[in-house]
């Protein structure tokens, strides 16, 4: 069999940066969609503290534990990053490199998005997330610390990349008059 | 337009798919063809107030029973689907 | 009256004071032979030829607004007959010839230009269906030629041809389409019906209709009630509403579809461009605006204004397939309100109702259908019986799932068309 390499979705695409804004891919490793099933969301959320030391957050929030995170991705549905689950009463699939995932940092990042994408993200806290477009694509939206990670489907990562370079790129030229 | 979410807040109209009338979650048994006829294709299409089912397709996923006036846009009421289902 | 050049040159010295009316606007009468409910371009071909076809002239046309104030009155005024299901084909081909004579007929100017219609595609597949589609057009007497990529290059040589989503593999070219008038069609039949006989009643709306045991007696109205044997329900747009009068309901849900004009542009299309896969087609008008349209805004609405999304996914579309056109600037856009049915065609038929009929769920489709739709309606009220190339356009079809005309492929379902 011939050696083949494991390629990440933006693998020689970024990093690249702009001005102050830069582009970088991140490395979500494993990464489970749990949607718990009826009434179970209770014991869902137990095992999985118990497991990584974060619970179920609220619709459209995040939440870190020791060993993992935790973050809604829509009704009923939640991302868990974690190299394990425990046992859950809840339909899993493994979604581990199935998305492009890139942070967008610096200044004037939310005026980037204020081009692709329908939210208004000066609302948005850390920690929360939400599922939107970015452009004509489905996207998951996490506001972290250090800037705002956007998730794409995998196929589409040259696209994510192609979309915001050209925006960031404009914002940075508009922000220099 | 824009449409309140009760999952994700107000949100763009171009999130949204629209399916149709409201009668679709009324679906009658198998075998009452009129009743089947009416369910799929009857309806009565009203120019003020209307019920119908879209899904935040690019949002939560969630399906939506809007209450919506069809001249103005104004919405007046999003539900829960899977709550207003019987 | 006649209409020349030396009358418009002593017109237009004389401040254009001696135009007159073309049609009279005649009191309405206590009870007519037969009553037409919609003032627009069917109901007027409807009324014309109940008048010449069957020597019915004893009719009266009620319309709430004015005449031609529908959705004849603004559209993107495209003739065609490139359809393919039975059914549809020969009810367009029937209308195309109709459109063909048209100017003689009512010797009156309606500007139909056949420019040619093409249907662009853009992979293997799409061009055999094209061409598939071309065979049913030529079986069905009218004319289709399958463009090769250089030849459609040669002939519209601003499209985008090496799109790397929609590369152009070729068209369809249907070249006894084109575009017509849309005023004047409806003037033009207002006042060939008005002369045989006819009474246009403008600004009388139909607030109900009279049934007694099964039977229509006559409608009720906003200048008093008129009594009628038969009474057609023309009104596109508003047809649940006024079934509803009767008690009928129909398999019809209304949405918006837009359309938009650029200014004023030198000749540069000389052809409709339909652009299928990103739901955009345009041609030039002959004031040179640029007239183009897009898809639904695909929910229920009766809002005669469309949403952005759509106006910016139409524009998108319109870059996208002809880059060029981003130069021009908007002047205007609107929304129209259609009767869309479940498998996206229309509905000429009787209804439960004895002596009511009904002509409606027109879809995206109805302004090339004014001529065979007249024609086939006033020929069911006449006959009491369906005219040969509508007969399948009926309520029924619905109920048993047979004889559907889904020319999309989609499925016969209120949101897939």
């Amino acid at each position: 069999m011939v050696d083949l390499t494991a390629n990440t979705p933006c693998a020689g695409l970024l990093p690249l940066s702009h001005g102050e804004l830069s582009l970088k891919e991140r490395n979500y490793g494993a990464v489970w969609s749990v949607a718990p099933f009826n009434g179970a969301s209770r014991d869902v959320s137990a095992a999985l503290k118990k497991a990584i030391g974060a619970g179920l957050p609220g619709d459209g929030r995040l939440l870190a534990g020791k060993s993992g995170e935790v973050f809604w991705t829509g009704q009923g549905q939640y991302f868990v990053r974690a190299l394990k689950l425990p046992k859950l009463p809840a339909a899993l699939s493994d979604q581990s490199d199935a998305w492009a995932c890139v942070g967008l940092e610096g200044g004037g990042a939310i005026d980037v998005l204020a081009r692709l994408c329908p939210l208004n993200l000066r609302s948005m806290d850390e920690g929360d997330v939400a599922r939107s477009l970015i452009g004509h694509m489905q996207a998951i939206i996490i506001m972290r610390s250090d800037g705002i990670d956007l998730m794409v489907f995998r196929s589409m990562a040259a696209t994510l990349v192609h979309e915001l370079e050209r925006v960031m790129r404009s914002v940075t030229a508009q922000r220099a008059l | 337009m824009r449409i309140n979410c009760p999952l994700c807040g107000e949100r763009d109209r171009r999130e949204f798919y629209y399916l149709g009338a409201a009668d679709y979650l009324d679906r009658p048994s198998e075998g009452a063809s009129e009743a089947m006829h009416r369910y799929l294709h009857i309806r009565k299409n009203p120019t003020q107030l209307t019920k119908d089912l879209w899904q935040h397709e690019a949002g939560c996923a969630a399906w939506l029973v809007i209450e919506r006036n069809v001249t103005t846009h104004e919405i007046l009421s999003v539900a829960l689907a899977n709550e207003t289902a019987k | 009256m006649g209409y020349n050049a030396l009358r418009i040159l002593k017109e237009g010295l004389t401040g254009n004071s001696g135009w007159k009316p073309i049609w009279r606007s005649p009191q309405p009468k206590s009870e007519y032979d037969m009553i037409i409910v919609g003032g627009g371009g069917h109901g007027l071909s409807t009324a014309y030829y109940l008048a010449k076809n069957h020597g019915i002239t004893n009719v009266a046309v009620l319309e709430k607004g004015h005449i031609g104030s529908g959705n004849i009155g603004r559209n993107t005024t495209i003739v065609r007959a490139n359809y393919f299901l039975p059914g549809n084909s020969e009810f367009y081909s029937h209308s195309l010839k109709l459109w063909e004579g048209l100017e003689q007929e009512l010797n009156y100017n309606v500007m139909m230009s056949q420019r040619g219609v093409i249907m662009l595609c853009h992979s293997d597949g799409q061009r055999d269906a094209f061409a598939r589609r071309g065979n049913a057009m030529i079986n069905q007497g009218d004319d289709a030629e399958l463009w090769s990529p250089e030849k459609v290059r040669a002939e519209i040589p601003y499209l985008d041809f090496d799109n790397t989503r929609f590369p152009i593999y070729g068209g369809l070219m249907h070249g006894r389409g084109g575009s017509a008038r849309h005023d004047a069609v409806a003037w033009g039949y207002a006042r060939g019906a008005d002369r045989l006989g006819v009474d246009l009643i403008e600004n009388c709306e139909v607030t109900g209709i009279d049934v007694v045991g099964g039977v229509v007696k006559g409608v009720h109205t906003s200048r008093g009630v008129i009594r009628a044997k038969k009474v057609g329900i023309v009104t596109a747009g508003r047809s649940s509403q006024v079934a509803a009068m009767a008690g009928i309901e129909v398999p019809i849900e209304s949405h918006v579809l837009q359309a938009f004009v650029s200014e004023g542009l030198k000749p540069a299309i000389d052809h409709v461009i339909s652009y299928g896969m990103g739901h955009f087609y345009i041609s030039q008008s002959n004031k040179g605006g640029l007239v183009f349209g897009g898809d639904l805004d695909f929910y229920a609405s009766y809002a005669q204004r469309g949403n952005l999304p759509m106006m910016e996914h139409v524009m998108e579309a319109g870059m996208t397939l002809m880059p060029a056109i981003g130069k021009a600037k908007v002047l205007r856009s609107w929304g129209g309100i259609m009767d869309m049915t479940p498998d996206g065609s229309f509905v000429i038929d009787r209804t439960a109702v004895d002596g009511l009929y009904m002509d409606c769920g027109w879809c995206y489709g109805g302004f090339k259908a004014v001529p065979a739709s007249g024609w086939c309606m006033a020929h069911l009220m006449a006959e009491d019986r369906p005219h040969e190339v509508a007969k399948r356009h009926t309520f029924e079809r619905f109920e048993t799932g047979e004889g559907l005309m889904d020319e999309e492929g989609t499925g016969s379902q209120h949101n897939l068309h």
